[in-house]
């Protein structure tokens, strides 16, 4: 009776520590994430933190700074400021916030040091696409457009904090450069709330910062241009920390036609789809190299894109048009490539 | 129930508690690990037949051995509007924003969470 | 003797599908929620007469119970099958091996674990092919096995109880295997 009672209360310490193991393991320093539909695509925002009431509401403050400058920057939207300097365009200067100014200040840098290869002046020639319904301008349209795309003719006034566009039907569109911008706000944001590591993801736009509870850097994944199945939609694996990443590729957007593939990123200089290169990956500390600097290495090809890359002190894999993957030096820390690529 | 109780053995009562113990631990695990990501994927007879983005409200309809089964995504979560499988336990399962839901007898499998939200190959995001 | 086992089977087979039959008619609001009343009948025959004759209740249940619901080697007979074959084993191996160890509870809880692993890998090879998913479900499905392990252990328990009073006979136990 006596060896029963005590098999018993064995069985009873068993039952808690497990229990505690159970319990414990959902609240010790764990990764929580959130994800919200915001500036039109779906926003993963991943944090480290010592409870989920402490990852809430620091991820619900950074999808609100998103949130906010989203609005400002909608193309769609006519309340917002973008849509203000766009009707304004040959009129007026217009005073916008500090990030809106911020984010067209970036445009500008990138498309300087590209040689115009990113233009956020596409507007008018990115309008007459549409991916969904299979509709491409004429070559007439396009060619007709192609003098409002000019970077140059955005004039900028830091001291009155205002924006012009210079010539009359010139349209800028941010499509391009924003979804990395937002992703710093929300990561200064994150850092703020006393956040020390965590992913901002905004579609494909990444900025990881810290390490995880395990002490290990972030894993993430580099899409496949031409993946097939499930099973091979990733190329290849990173493993970051305090990296921001970005992606651009010619399968995001597209539609075939005739076996020919017409994707959403266009050269500026023609009004076409870039053909050079199927997606151009950047991995670098700065979240200034990554967006809209992906876009202009996707146009310029990849001779010129990986020069750009290497003068500007970044990572990039580059897949060209024949399925060729070029890669900086530095890439071979940080990438793990999938067989087969 | 005394008499059921004098009737198990010690590793009667430990494999009880135990199984009690791991299962419960692996429901608060499955349900904080499950991945949210951005796609929701429907699984036919084992193929990914749909991989639907989870931004976009819409109704997908999928026919199977016991007629037509109705896929409502909304506001980001996705539900099981209509089944006409014996059991109807997938449309009980209500909005899942997190996880799966499964129609057994109509070979459906609806995860959220597609290739982003691959949790056994330990990746934490997707650029691309 | 062998007619005697002859008899045995079928008797309990004939226990065993009506109450598969029983429980298949009983309205369920969560299908995994089987209560699996037809284990009881498996594992008192594993107790009192031996693995062979445990093996064979299953087998036939298994089998006749899917030609009468007009699913013979359709799906839900792999499921059944694999669930069967799986937990009647376990069982038979735990008793065997570990002899008294565990009681009728026990062998109860192990078959219920076995047959939910096995329903899970097979309904993972066959249908789901999710991992995310079936670990998903995967404890709940546990827990359920679990809870009605138990019950119908002590069913088990009682009925052999009983039987082993009333029969006062020589019992055989089949330790062929």
């Amino acid at each position: 009776m006596k060896e029963t009672r005590h098999a018993e209360q064995r069985a009873a310490i068993l039952l808690a520590v497990l229990l505690l193991f159970a319990v414990s393991c959902s609240k010790s320093p764990g990764v929580y994430r959130k994800t919200k539909p915001l500036m039109d695509t779906l926003v993963t925002i991943t944090v480290v933190a010592g409870s989920d009431k402490e990852a809430d509401a620091a991820i619900e403050k950074a999808f609100s700074v998103i949130e906010q400058f989203g609005d400002k920057i909608d193309f769609f939207k006519d309340t917002s400021e973008l849509s203000a300097i766009n009707r304004n365009a040959g009129v007026n200067p217009v005073k916008v916030s500090p990030e809106t100014l911020g984010v067209i200040e970036r445009a500008i840098y990138i498309s300087g040091i590209s040689d115009g290869a990113f233009d956020p002046t596409i507007g008018p020639e990115i309008k007459m696409w549409n991916f969904y319904k299979k509709i491409r301008p004429s070559d007439d349209a396009i060619r007709n457009n192609l003098s409002l795309v000019n970077y140059r003719n955005i004039i900028v006034n830091r001291d009155k904090s205002t924006v012009f566009l210079r010539r009359k039907g010139m349209l800028m569109d941010l499509g391009g450069i924003a979804k990395g911008y937002a992703a710093d706000l929300a990561l200064a944001d994150l850092r703020q709330s006393g956040i020390g590591a965590g992913i901002v993801a905004a579609a494909g736009d990444i900025r990881a910062f810290g390490l995880k509870p395990d002490r290990t850097p972030w894993n993430v994944g580099i899409k496949n241009p031409r993946q097939k199945s499930d099973a091979d939609d990733l190329m290849a694996t990173a493993r970051l920390s305090n990296k921001a990443v970005s992606t651009s590729g010619d399968y995001e957007r597209y539609f075939m036609e005739d076996g020919r593939r017409y994707h959403h990123i266009l050269d500026p200089k023609t009004g076409y789809p870039a053909g050079q290169c199927r997606s151009v990956t950047v991995i670098s500390d700065d979240g200034i190299f990554a967006d809209g600097f992906t876009t202009a290495v996707f146009v310029l090809g990849p001779e010129k894109g990986m020069k750009l890359v290497r003068d500007s002190g970044v990572d990039a894999v580059i897949v060209d048009k024949d399925g060729v993957i070029h890669t900086t030096p530095g890439i071979k820390k940080m990438v793990t490539f999938e067989d087969g690529h | 129930m005394k008499t059921v109780i004098r009737n198990t053995t010690v590793a009667d009562k430990l494999l009880f508690l135990t199984l009690i113990a791991a299962s419960v631990a692996g429901i608060f695990f499955s349900r904080e690990a499950m991945p949210q990501g951005p796609d929701i994927v429907i699984t036919v007879d084992g193929k990914p037949q749909y991989t639907l983005p989870r931004d976009k409200d819409r109704l997908v309809s999928i026919p199977g051995p016991f007629g037509d089964t109705v896929v409502e995504i909304k506001d980001g979560k996705v539900r099981v509007k209509e089944a006409h499988c014996p059991n109807r336990l997938c449309e009980k399962q209500g909005w899942i924003s997190r996880g799966a839901i499964v129609c057994l007898p109509n070979h459906i499998v609806i995860t959220v969470g597609g290739k982003a939200g691959d949790l056994p190959r330990g990746i934490d995001a997707v650029t691309g | 003797m062998q007619l005697q086992d002859k008899y045995r089977i079928a008797v309990l087979s004939a226990y065993a599908l009506s109450l598969h039959a029983f429980e298949s008619l009983l309205p369920t609001p969560i299908p995994w929620l089987r209560l699996g009343l037809a284990n009881i009948i498996t594992l008192v025959a594993l107790v009192l007469y031996g693995f062979r004759t445990a093996m064979t209740v299953t087998l036939i249940r298994v089998i006749l119970g899917s030609i009468f619901m007009g699913t013979f080697l359709g799906p839900s007979f792999m499921l059944s099958f694999s669930g069967g074959v799986a937990s009647t084993a376990a069982m038979g191996l735990a008793y065997l091996t570990f002899g008294n160890i565990f009681g009728p509870v026990g062998l109860s809880l192990i078959g219920a674990l076995f047959h939910n692993i096995a329903q899970l890998t097979l309904a993972y090879f066959l249908f789901i092919q999710r991992v995310e998913a079936v670990l998903f479900i995967a404890p709940v499905i546990v827990l359920i096995g679990t809870l009605t392990g138990v019950a119908n252990g002590a069913v088990s328990g009682l009925l052999i109880k009983k039987l082993l009073q009333k029969d006062g006979e020589k019992i055989q136990n089949d330790k062929a295997d």
